[in-house]
Order: structure tokens, then C-alpha cells, then sequence
């Protein structure tokens, strides 16, 4: 009789995959975090959990980013409440453009940093939400009269976050490299 | 010490792009909600429900009822500008909103399908204020 016999993952899969959890519940966090701020407007969240999504993909590359955009809405939306609600519907569209978004950015465009792809993707973030509501729920163009404001903010934001992405990015690969030496 | 704020010069390119195109866009938005007498639109879904002059300083309030997705929306539309009283979504964010005023502004609630946008140029001379 044949035996079956059951692989064990190596070592970096394993670090990689624990790596990415980690990076996932950081988002599911900063998610329910952000949805239990009072609204600084409509539609505008200051984009926290869209920098864990900018840390994944410098971290860990592109199918990381996407999956963990699209992991952080769905068990985020568990905990709030939100599950299939429009919320749910508008944060996936928007999560998963600036995803994309960020990705084109950091592969096409050149010598751009962390700043500028973070910016992108929260500006695409606002456009995506915006084009979501009134595709599926309000059809006026009515609806975008409120968008230039919403879009500085997320220029602000957007800026920040990347510096922030940068610096603790930045952090993260000093410790690998000291941990690695030791 | 803000160092890590600088950026690339990619990154200050792409901003200055954007902030150009979104003041170009907020300026053409502007100029086509400031024109004609202050008014609050109300549309449910692709339909314009109503459309209401804002009441000036002493004159009576306008309180309405707008079938949505999961029921009724009330409507007031006074002085101060145009609120949505009460509404049957869970989040109650189109109501804590509060009234709104200004021309290019709106009050919406995505999961009734409610939208309040404010048009219209001010008689007392402010360009962008409903009042």
C-alpha cells in the first residue's frame, strides 16, 4: 500500500506567509479603526489601512498587495457589520483600484518613491468610490460636485501616508538586514 | 527633521499635476452651481424628485417625506439650508451631516439612494454661499 506523505513548507514560504498575516490584521485593524472615526466628511477616511496595502506590495510584491486589499475589506467588513451593505461595496472598489493603481505607478512610473504612488492611490481611491456610488447606487452627476475638496484631502493624506509607508518600510528592511548578519 | 516628507521630484510633478487638474475642475464645478437663485435638487436613484428655492431669512421651512431604497427620508429645507431629518439607513452619517448651505454642496445616503444637491448664487453678494 502506498503511503501518502505530507510536504512540509519550507522555511521562507512560511515567513512569507506569516509576514503577510500580519501585515492582513494590521489592515483589518487600522479598518475597523478608521470606519469608527467621526466622518471628516463624506466618503473621506484618512487611508491607514491603504498604507498597509503600499507596505505589502514594496514588501512582498504585487499579488500580496491585491490579495490583502481585498482580504482587509471582507473580515474588516465582518467586524463592522458591513458585509455586502453599499459600505462594503464602495470600500472594495475603492481598495482595489488604488491597489492597482499603486502598482502601475510602481512599475511604470519612474523614479517615483513611495509618496507619489501613495498619493495615486488615494487619489484613485476618492475617484473610484465616487464613480462606484453613482454607477450603482445614485445615478447624478450631481454627486461629484463634492469631489475637489474630497480630492485635496486625499492629495494631503495621500502624501502622508507615503511617508510614512517609506519610513517604515525603510525601518523594516534595516531589521531584516541586521537579523539576517546576526 | 520632515525629511522623509520631501519626496521625489516624480512625486512633487505628480502633485502639482493633481492639484492643478482638481482646482481647474473645482472652478468649472463652481461656476456651473453658483448660477440662478439658491436652490436644494432632491433625487432618489437616476430621478429628480423635487427641486426647492432655499426660504429666505422669516420665511416658513419646507419638510418633506422621499421614498428610498429601504423607506422614508425626511427632508428639511430651512434658512440655515438643507438637512436630512431622519433617515432609515443604519449609519445615520447623512444625518449627522447637519444642514448644508453652501452652493456645490450635498448631502447623501448611499443606502437609500438619497442625494440633496445645493445650486445657486447668493443674492447678498457671496459667490459660492446659498443663504
Amino acid at each position: 500500500m502506498k503511503q501518502m506523505t505530507l510536504s512540509r513548507p519550507s522555511l521562507p514560504e512560511l515567513e512569507s506567509k506569516s509576514r503577510w498575516l500580519a501585515l492582513l490584521m494590521l489592515a483589518i485593524g487600522l479598518h475597523v479603526f478608521e470606519a469608527s472615526l467621526p466622518s471628516l466628511g463624506p466618503w473621506f477616511k484618512p487611508g491607514l489601512a491603504n498604507l498597509v496595502t503600499l507596505l505589502a506590495l514594496v514588501l512582498m510584491g504585487q499579488r500580496a498587495a491585491v490579495s490583502l486589499a481585498i482580504g482587509r475589506v471582507i473580515v474588516g467588513s465582518f467586524f463592522i457589520g458591513t458585509l455586502f451593505t453599499p459600505t462594503f461595496m464602495i470600500s472594495m472598489a475603492g481598495g482595489l483600484t488604488a491597489a492597482l493603481v499603486m502598482i502601475a505607478a510602481w512599475r511604470w512610473i519612474p523614479a517615483i518613491s513611495l509618496i507619489g504612488v501613495s498619493l495615486l492611490g488615494a487619489l484613485a481611491h476618492m475617484l473610484a468610490q465616487f464613480v462606484t456610488v453613482e454607477f450603482l447606487f445614485i445615478q447624478q452627476a450631481a454627486l461629484y460636485y463634492a469631489l475637489p475638496p474630497l480630492l485635496v484631502l486625499s492629495c494631503i493624506s495621500g502624501w502622508i501616508n507615503g511617508a510614512l509607508a517609506g519610513y517604515i518600510a525603510g525601518h523594516l528592511d534595516n531589521k531584516k538586514d541586521s537579523h539576517e548578519k546576526i | 527633521m520632515f525629511e522623509f516628507l520631501k519626496g521625489t521630484w516624480t512625486d512633487r510633478v505628480l502633485l502639482l499635476v493633481s492639484l492643478v487638474a482638481i482646482v481647474a475642475g473645482w472652478i468649472m464645478i463652481q461656476a456651473y452651481v453658483s448660477s440662478g437663485p439658491p436652490m436644494a435638487e432632491i433625487y432618489h436613484a437616476d430621478t429628480l424628485v423635487a427641486t426647492y428655492r432655499l426660504p429666505q431669512k422669516g420665511e416658513p421651512p419646507i419638510h418633506l417625506q422621499v421614498e428610498g431604497e429601504l423607506g422614508m427620508s425626511e427632508i428639511v429645507i430651512n434658512e440655515q439650508g438643507a438637512r436630512i431629518a431622519s433617515s432609515p439607513c443604519a449609519s445615520q452619517r447623512c444625518v449627522l451631516s447637519g444642514p448644508h448651505r453652501h452652493a456645490g454642496d450635498m448631502v447623501a445616503c448611499v443606502p437609500n439612494r438619497i442625494l440633496i444637491a445645493l445650486r445657486g448664487h447668493a443674492e447678498s453678494g457671496f459667490d459660492a454661499i446659498v443663504e
